[in-house]
C-alpha cells in the first residue's frame, strides 16, 4: 500500500520585479507515490524545484494546489478548499500538523544549521519524542534517548554535547536520530550528505539504507547527484524547471536516459576513465527538448507533461 | 563539561574591557545600595550655608547645610532604580514588538515594524519633555517617568531584535524544529529565544544607561519626578542654589561623575557582549612586519625549465593560543600549461596553501618557511614571499591571478561588469587607451563563452554560472601565467561547472598558462587534471600523475577518498544498499 501519494503538485511564488508582479512556477503538477521500505530519488539541478518539494511534502510550505494523501487520506485537499486540483480523494480527512508530523519527518540538508547551537544534543532528540507521546517521564526519555543515539552509532555520552562539540558527520547522525524520534513511517531527506566531507558521505547514505531497512521506511531522497541516486535508491524522477521529465527504475534512468536533460546530467557526472571527452548533449538540444513531454520508463512511452 | 560551554556561549570572554566595566558598575551599585544605609538623613538642614569639603562633611554641604554625601548616596540609588525598571520595561517592549512581530511575519510584523518605526523618529528627549510637563508636577512619581522614558526609548532594541529574529527563524533549525510538532510558542521561547540572549543583555544595557542619562536630563530641567531624588535632581538643585556661580564644585561634580562613570562601566560591559554577538571584534590586530622575518629562504631554483611557480617547504601556522600547523612542509612544482589538481576535505590546508602561494593569507596565519618562487615567462625569477607592498600588487593579478570560492557573490553589485573589468586594466595597463580595454574585455568575455553584449549587465542580472564566468573572464584579463581556481565551481550545478572546466581545458592549450585547480572532488580532477596532489592535515600525502592516482593509488587516505565516490555507471555490487555493518564508525 501506498505510504504517502502526491498528486498533481504545483507550488507558485510572487515575483516582484520592480513594479511588475508575475507568478512563477516552481513546482508544476508533480506526482509520486512514496510506499514503504522504498527509496525515491529527485534529481536535478538547483532551481530545479526539487528542495521546493520536499519543503512541501514536510508541510514547511503549502502547494498553491494539488493534495499529499497519506495512507489514504486526503490531506491537503480540505485545508485547500476550492484551488484543489480534480476534486477531494478518499473522503479525505484533514489531519493537524502534529499529526501530520507523527507521520512524515525530514532530514534538513546542513546539519551546521539544523542543530539549534544552543541546546545539547539530548534536547535535540528528548523533544520529538515527548511530542509524540513515545515516552513518558524523564528516565524513559533518557533511556530512550541514548537508544536513538546508538542506532545512529553514536555513544550515548553524546547526549549532553552541544552541536559544536561535534563533527559534521555526527552532527547528521544526530539529525537522522532526531527524525527516527517521532516514529514516522515516511522521511525526506533533502540533500543529506551534500554539505558533508567526501570521505564520510557513504557512511551516512548507508547508515540511512540500514534504518530504512530496519524500519520499513519510505523515503523521498532530493539530491543532485545522479551516483549517489542510483545506488541508493529504487525509483528515480528527473526534475526539470519544475515538472518531472522522466521517471522509472533506478539503473534504467541512470544507464539509459531517453530525456535530453537526463543525458545531459549524466554526462555533466566525473569520469575518470573517460579523459577528455565533450558534452554528448548540448544545452541547446534540452532547450529544445524542453518539459513538454516526459519519458515513463514503467510505461515505455512519453507523455505530454 | 556543558555548563561552562554554556557560559562560553552567553557570557562574554575576560578582559580587560570587561574587567574595568564590572569594576566600575560594581562600586556605583555597592554605594547606591550600601550608602544610604549608613550616611545620615539626606534632608536634613543644617544652619551652616555653604561648606567646602572638610571636617565632618567629607563633600561639604549644600546651600542649606545638607550632607552632599548622604544626599549622593540616596540620588544614586534613586537613579539605578530608575535605570532598572527602565531597562527591565524597554527590553520587554522591544522584545515583543520586535521578536514577536518578525516571527509572525505578514500583516502583523509590517503593523508591529511601522510603529517601532514611527516611534523611532519622533525625537526622544523632547516627546519626554512635551509627555512630562502635561502630567501635573504632583502626579508625576517615579513610575510615571520611568513608563514615559520606557515608551520613548524601545525603538531602536526593537528594529536590531527583529532583524536578528529575521534571520533565526529561516535557520534550518527552526524549521526542523517545527517539523518535529513544536508549537510556535516554544519556537519563540526555546529555539529563537536563547540565541537571541547576548542581543538582549547588550540592548538591557543600553536602555539603562540611556534612561539615567534621560532622567538626569529631565530632572536637571525641573520636569523629573516631583518626590524623588536623583543624581539630575541634584544636579537641579545645585543649579537652582547658584553651585556653579558660587564655585562650590563639590555640590555639581560628584553627581555627575556617578554619571559619567555608571555610564562609562556600561559602556564596557555592553562592547564585551558585542564580542558574543561578532567574535570578529575579538581579533587583535597584530603587527605587520614580522612574517619576513621568520621566513628562511630557500635558494630560489629553476627545478625544471618548464617549471613556472616552485614551492618549496612551505610552512603556514596559524597564531593562537594553540598554533595550529595549516600547511607542513609542502613542495610542490607547478609545470608551465600545466593543471595541477589539489584535492582534500575541508580543514586540509588546501585553501590556506593557495592564498598563502600569493601572499593573500591574514594574520593570525603565518607562514613560518619555505619558499614560493615565481619563473617568469622573461627568465627572471620572483621571490613572491620577499615581494614589497608595491611590486606585491603589481604582481598579483597581471602574473599570477585567482579565482575564489563563491567568487561569483564577488563582484560588485553597483556597477556593470565592464566597468568592474575596466577598471582591473586601468589599474594595471595604464598604458591601454579606451578602445584598447574594450576590445580586450570583449576577447575574455568570448573566450570564457559569455556574450559579448552582456558586458554592460549588473552582477544580478547574470545568472550564478554566467557570473563564475565573468570572474573568470577577470582573471584571465591581464593574461597571467598561473591561475589558482579555488572551488571554483562547487556552488555551482553540475551541468554548468562542467561547462566552465571544458571552457578551462580548451583555453588552457590555446594560452598555455597553468591552473592549480581546489577541490573536494577527487573523480572530476582525475578526469580533467594533469597531476594531483593529494592534501591531509596540511601535508601532501601523495602526488602523481592522475592515471597513476585512479589506477594505482599509494597512500591510504587517497584510496579511502577514491572509495568514497561511487560510479555512476559501475557495478551496483560495492553499493548495494542493506550491506550490513558498512556504514562506518563515529565520523
Amino acid at each position: 500500500m501506498s505510504a504517502l501519494e502526491a498528486r498533481d503538485l504545483v507550488k507558485e511564488f510572487g515575483v516582484r520585479d520592480g513594479v511588475r508582479r508575475s507568478v512563477l512556477r516552481a513546482v508544476d503538477r508533480v506526482s509520486f507515490t512514496l510506499s514503504a521500505g522504498r527509496t525515491v530519488a529527485l534529481v536535478g539541478e538547483s532551481g530545479s524545484g526539487k528542495s521546493t518539494i520536499a519543503r512541501m511534502i514536510a508541510r514547511l510550505e503549502k502547494p498553491t494546489s494539488g493534495e499529499i494523501v497519506l495512507g489514504g487520506e486526503a490531506l491537503e485537499g480540505e485545508a485547500l478548499g476550492g484551488k484543489v486540483l480534480g476534486g477531494k480523494a478518499l473522503g479525505g480527512k484533514a489531519l493537524s500538523d502534529r499529526e501530520y508530523r507523527h507521520r512524515v519527518q525530514m532530514v534538513f540538508q546542513d546539519p551546521f544549521a539544523s542543530l539549534n547551537p544552543f541546546h545539547t544534543v539530548e534536547h535535540h532528540l528528548a523533544r520529538p519524542l515527548k511530542l509524540h507521546g513515545r515516552v513518558k517521564g524523564g528516565a524513559e526519555s533518557s533511556k530512550m534517548v541514548r537508544e536513538l543515539l546508538e542506532r545512529v552509532t553514536l555513544p550515548a555520552e553524546f547526549a549532553s554535547r552541544r552541536p559544536h562539540e561535534l563533527s559534521g558527520g555526527q552532527r547528521q547522525r544526530v539529525a537522522i536520530a532526531r527524525a527516527l524520534a517521532p516514529g514516522a513511517g515516511i522521511v525526506v531527506a533533502d540533500e543529506p550528505v551534500s554539505m558533508l566531507d567526501v570521505s564520510i558521505r557513504l557512511g551516512i547514505l548507508k547508515l540511512l539504507a540500514r534504518l530504512q531497512r530496519e524500519e520499513n521506511l519510505a523515503v523521498l531522497y532530493i539530491t543532485h547527484d545522479l551516483a549517489t541516486a542510483r545506488h541508493f535508491s529504487d525509483e528515480i524522477l528527473v526534475l526539470y524547471r519544475g515538472r518531472v521529465v522522466e521517471r522509472g527504475p533506478a539503473d534504467q534512468v541512470i544507464l539509459e536516459p531517453r530525456h535530453p536533460y537526463t543525458k545531459l546530467l549524466a554526462a555533466a557526472s566525473p569520469d575518470p576513465s573517460a579523459r577528455g571527452r565533450e558534452f554528448s548533449v548540448g544545452r541547446e538540444v534540452v532547450e529544445a527538448a524542453g518539459s513538454a513531454a516526459a519519458y515513463d520508463h514503467f510505461a515505455g512511452t512519453w507523455a505530454a507533461v | 563539561m556543558s555548563t561552562v560551554d554554556v557560559k562560553r556561549r552567553v557570557l562574554p570572554r575576560w578582559s580587560p574591557k570587561l574587567a574595568i566595566g564590572l569594576g566600575l558598575i560594581g562600586v556605583v551599585v555597592v554605594f547606591g545600595l550600601v550608602g544610604p544605609l549608613v550616611v545620615g538623613d539626606p534632608n536634613t538642614v543644617r544652619d551652616i550655608g555653604l561648606t567646602p569639603p572638610g571636617g565632618s562633611f567629607w563633600l561639604g554641604t549644600t546651600q542649606t547645610g545638607q550632607d552632599v554625601v548622604a544626599q549622593i548616596a540616596y540620588a544614586t540609588r534613586g537613579s539605578l532604580q530608575i535605570g532598572l525598571v527602565v531597562g527591565v520595561l524597554a527590553t520587554v517592549l522591544s522584545a515583543v514588538f520586535g521578536i514577536v512581530g518578525s516571527y509572525a511575519g505578514g500583516i502583523v510584523d509590517e503593523a508591529f515594524s511601522l510603529f517601532s518605526n514611527v516611534m523611532l523618529v519622533i525625537p526622544g528627549l523632547p516627546l519626554v519633555i512635551v509627555i512630562a510637563g502635561f502630567v501635573p508636577a504632583a502626579q508625576r512619581g517615579s513610575w510615571t517617568i520611568a513608563i514615559v522614558l520606557a515608551i520613548t526609548g524601545w525603538a531602536a532594541s526593537a528594529r536590531v531584535l527583529r532583524a536578528q529574529t529575521l534571520s533565526l527563524r529561516n535557520r534550518d533549525y527552526v524549521a526542523a524544529a517545527r517539523v518535529a510538532g513544536e508549537r510556535t510558542w516554544r519556537v519563540i521561547t526555546v529555539e529563537i529565544l536563547p540565541n537571541l540572549l547576548p542581543v538582549l543583555a547588550s540592548q538591557f544595557v543600553f536602555a539603562v544607561v540611556l534612561a539615567i542619562l534621560s532622567e538626569a536630563g529631565l530632572s536637571f530641567l525641573g520636569l523629573g519626578a516631583s518626590n524623588s531624588s536623583t543624581l539630575g535632581t541634584m544636579l537641579y538643585y545645585a543649579q537652582n542654589g547658584f553651585a556653579l556661580q558660587r564655585e562650590a564644585w563639590w555640590w555639581f561634580v560628584p553627581p555627575g561623575l556617578v554619571i559619567a562613570l555608571f555610564g562609562c562601566g556600561l559602556s564596557l560591559v555592553n562592547f564585551s557582549i558585542d564580542e558574543i554577538i561578532n567574535p570578529r571584534l575579538r581579533d587583535v590586530p597584530r603587527k605587520p612586519g614580522k612574517v619576513a622575518a621568520t621566513v628562511e629562504v630557500v635558494p630560489a631554483t629553476r627545478g625544471s625549465d618548464d617549471a613556472v611557480l616552485t614551492v618549496s617547504g612551505l610552512s603556514v601556522v596559524y597564531q593562537g593560543e594553540k598554533p595550529v600547523h595549516a600547511v607542513r612542509d609542502v613542495s610542490l612544482t607547478l609545470r608551465r600549461g600545466e593543471i595541477l589538481g589539489l584535492a582534500g576535505e575541508s580543514g586540509c590546508g588546501k585553501t590556506t596553501l593557495a592564498y598563502a602561494v600569493n601572499r593573500l593569507h591574514k594574520p593570525p596565519a603565518e607562514v613560518t618557511a619555505g619558499a614560493v618562487t615565481f619563473h617568469d615567462r622573461d627568465g627572471t625569477d620572483v621571490d613572491v614571499l620577499g615581494l614589497g607592498v608595491e611590486e606585491l600588487r603589481v604582481f598579483r593579478w597581471s602574473k599570477l591571478s585567482m579565482v575564489f570560492q563563491g567568487a561569483m557573490n564577488a563582484l560588485s553589485p553597483v556597477t556593470s561588469v565592464a566597468a568592474q573589468l575596466d577598471d582591473v586594466l586601468v589599474t594595471h595597463r595604464p598604458e591601454m587607451s579606451r578602445e584598447e580595454r574594450r576590445k580586450r574585455c570583449v576577447e575574455v568575455f568570448t573566450l570564457v563563452g559569455v556574450p559579448p553584449e552582456r558586458l554592460g549587465a549588473y552582477p544580478h542580472e547574470l545568472s550564478g554560472g554566467m557570473r563564475q564566468r565573468v570572474m573568470i573572464a577577470m582573471a584571465l584579463l591581464l593574461d597571467p601565467q598561473v591561475m589558482i581556481m579555488d572551488e571554483p565551481t562547487t556552488a555551482l550545478d553540475v551541468v554548468v561547472q562542467r561547462g566552465i572546466l571544458l571552457e578551462i581545458l580548451k583555453f588552457r592549450d590555446s594560452l598555455g598558462f597553468a591552473v592549480v585547480f581546489i577541490t573536494h572532488d577527487l573523480p572530476l580532477l582525475l578526469e580533467v587534471a594533469d597531476r594531483i596532489a593529494v592534501m591531509r592535515d596540511g601535508e601532501v600525502v601523495e602526488l602523481g600523475s592522475a592515471e597513476e592516482l585512479n589506477v594505482d593509488p599509494q597512500h591510504p587516505y587517497t584510496r579511502e577518498l577514491l572509495e568514497s565516490f561511487p560510479s555512476l555507471t559501475g557495478e551496483r555490487g560495492g553499493f548495494v544498499r542493506g550491506t550490513p555493518a558498512l556504514d562506518g564508525g563515529v565520523r
